[in-house]
């Protein structure tokens, strides 16, 4: 573990601040037909997280596509307590945007998310619009 | 409002409007005259928005401008009685959350024949296929909402005033001109999926467009479906404009149409009413079928909503007669057509065409299909 500490400045989107394990993307992500319902397991075909748990995860992606309906899974994985803690993007979009609102849970876009590693514990900070990476597993 | 004084649901929809109006660059909220939502089918949506939809209504939700719903899963009738009684619960269970919400079963994507929107009201409509219908034909304002931002409208009965709300937001930007005739709807849409690939959320204007209300529902929806077109203009503006120009020939509609064809085996299923029929659609379909028989190893369905199947008696009756049936409340592309036996669908509609494959898994072919359909 190396304790690097690096801020990123970007900007909030839904109110809230917590602390977490990243995963990180280099793909959008759908999360109808994209995330299992039942599980919070991303199901994408060819997706880089394909195979990983959401559950408690910091989640790190650079945008959401698909169905609208979307935001409706989100909201039920973070109820089922499947879901992620927080959401870091790199362009909002309305899918992703309207699952945050309604799960309640803390987002920030326009961040560079090639700056964060996954395994990193990193704290993100929805009022100011900040993501703080607190250490990176090398 | 937003601080919660009128409820979480209340709370939670305002909350929804406010961020996507920042993001979008709205300056405030308007009143809108209805809203009308998608995320209706079971098939589509799932367990997840069970969830979501119960606690809202559950905690205050409720509409505060007319509020509709577009097609569900099954109607009671026919599929209800061919699916499992889970799939038929879990339906109903979302239908009676919506109307909880004082939002009406309405179960149609055409809700502007049940009550026509006036030119310049702005609406918060979902189903892009309606929303492209009334920005273009109806000249009344509405951007493409999804599922939740259409529902959160319904519920604060406003909507950030971006998009197509601004006037300088509803110009036209690229000029299309058709050197190519247009004769059958099936035509329309193929040219919709043509042109909606290439102009993504631009706004067209056509030269050389001769048009039925029909044929335009048509072109828009296929439009909205492969690409972002939220509204066009059928004839060229009066002021000169700096157009982008485009051309559609003859060979551009044919390359689109072999396109949409994945088969040109005989289909198990004709399906026509992707958007849901018109009264005048109804009368169409009845001239033809008029003293003919479906042949016995396929079906034919035409969908349309409960309003219009109700004025168009004498149609339905005749389309009875010869064997198809009249669905209300549903249609193909939401519903689970391969689990009925279905597997090479053929219909008169491109957006239907350009979705079954994906959605529905199953074969396609774009015709004027009722003259295949009928025994010799």
């Amino acid at each position: 573990m190396k304790a690097t500490k690096k801020t990123l400045q970007g900007r909030g989107i839904t109110s809230g601040c917590c602390k977490g394990t990243a995963v990180v993307s280099e793909k959008p992500l759908s999360f109808l037909g994209g995330v299992d319902y039942n599980s919070g397991v991303v199901i994408e075909k060819n997706h880089d997280l394909k195979g990983e748990s959401l559950k408690d995860k910091v989640l790190c992606f650079p945008s959401g596509h698909g169905s609208t309906v979307g935001s409706y899974v989100l909201y039920s994985l973070v109820k089922k307590g499947l879901g992620p803690k927080a959401i870091v993007n790199q362009v909002a979009d309305t899918v992703v945007v309207v699952g945050a609102i309604i799960a309640e849970i803390p987002m920030v876009d326009q961040i560079d998310i090639k700056q964060i590693k996954t395994g990193a514990i990193i704290e993100v900070d929805g009022d100011k619009g900040t993501v703080k990476v607190k250490g990176e597993v090398e | 409002m937003l601080d919660g004084e009128n409820g979480w649901a209340n709370q939670v929809a305002m909350k929804i409007l406010v961020r996507l109006g920042d993001l979008y660059g709205a300056t405030k909220l308007i009143p809108v005259q209805s809203a009308h939502l998608s995320g209706v089918s079971y098939k589509h949506l799932g367990d997840a928005a069970i969830d979501f939809l119960n606690e809202l209504a559950d905690k205050g939700g409720r509409a505060q401008t007319q509020a509709s719903l577009n097609p569900s899963s099954l109607d009671q009738k026919f599929l209800g009685k061919r699916y499992s009684k889970e799939r038929f619960a879990k339906q109903a269970r979302i239908i009676e959350l919506y109307e909880k919400m004082c939002i009406q079963p309405t179960l149609t994507c055409t809700p502007y024949y049940l009550q026509k929107p006036r030119p310049g009201q702005h609406l918060a409509w979902a189903e892009s296929s309606a929303v492209v219908y009334a920005n273009s034909v109806l000249n009344a304002w509405t951007n493409r909402e999804g599922a939740p931002s259409a529902l959160a409208a319904a519920l604060v009965g406003k909507t950030p005033n971006y998009g197509v709300h601004q006037p300088e937001n509803r110009r036209p930007n690229v000029l299309v001109k058709l050197e190519t005739q247009l004769s059958t709807e099936a035509d329309y849409g193929t040219l919709g999926i043509h042109l909606g690939k290439l102009l993504k959320d631009k706004i067209p204007t056509f030269k050389g467009l001769r048009d039925s209300e029909d044929d335009l529902k048509q072109l828009g929806a296929a439009m909205a479906s492969s690409g972002m077109t939220a509204l066009f203009y059928t004839r060229p503006p009066n002021k000169k404009e700096r157009l982008e120009f485009m051309s559609v020939k003859a060979r551009d509609i044919e390359e689109a149409a072999s396109s949409l064809c994945t088969t040109d085996q005989p289909p198990d299923l004709v399906f026509i009413g992707c958007p849901h029929c018109s009264i005048n659609e109804m009368k169409s379909v009845a001239n033809v079928l008029e003293g003919k028989k479906v042949r016995k190893d396929a079906e034919l369905w035409v969908c349309t909503s409960r309003y219009v199947k109700e004025r168009a008696k004498k149609y339905v009756g005749v389309i009875e007669c010869a064997g198809g049936r009249v669905l209300c409340d549903t249609c193909v592309l939401v519903t689970w057509i391969k689990d009925i036996g279905v597997h090479k669908l053929m219909t008169n509609s491109a957006k239907t065409a350009f979705y079954a494959p994906t959605l529905n898994d199953v074969d396609v072919a774009l015709k004027q299909c009722l003259k295949t359909v009928c025994r010799n």
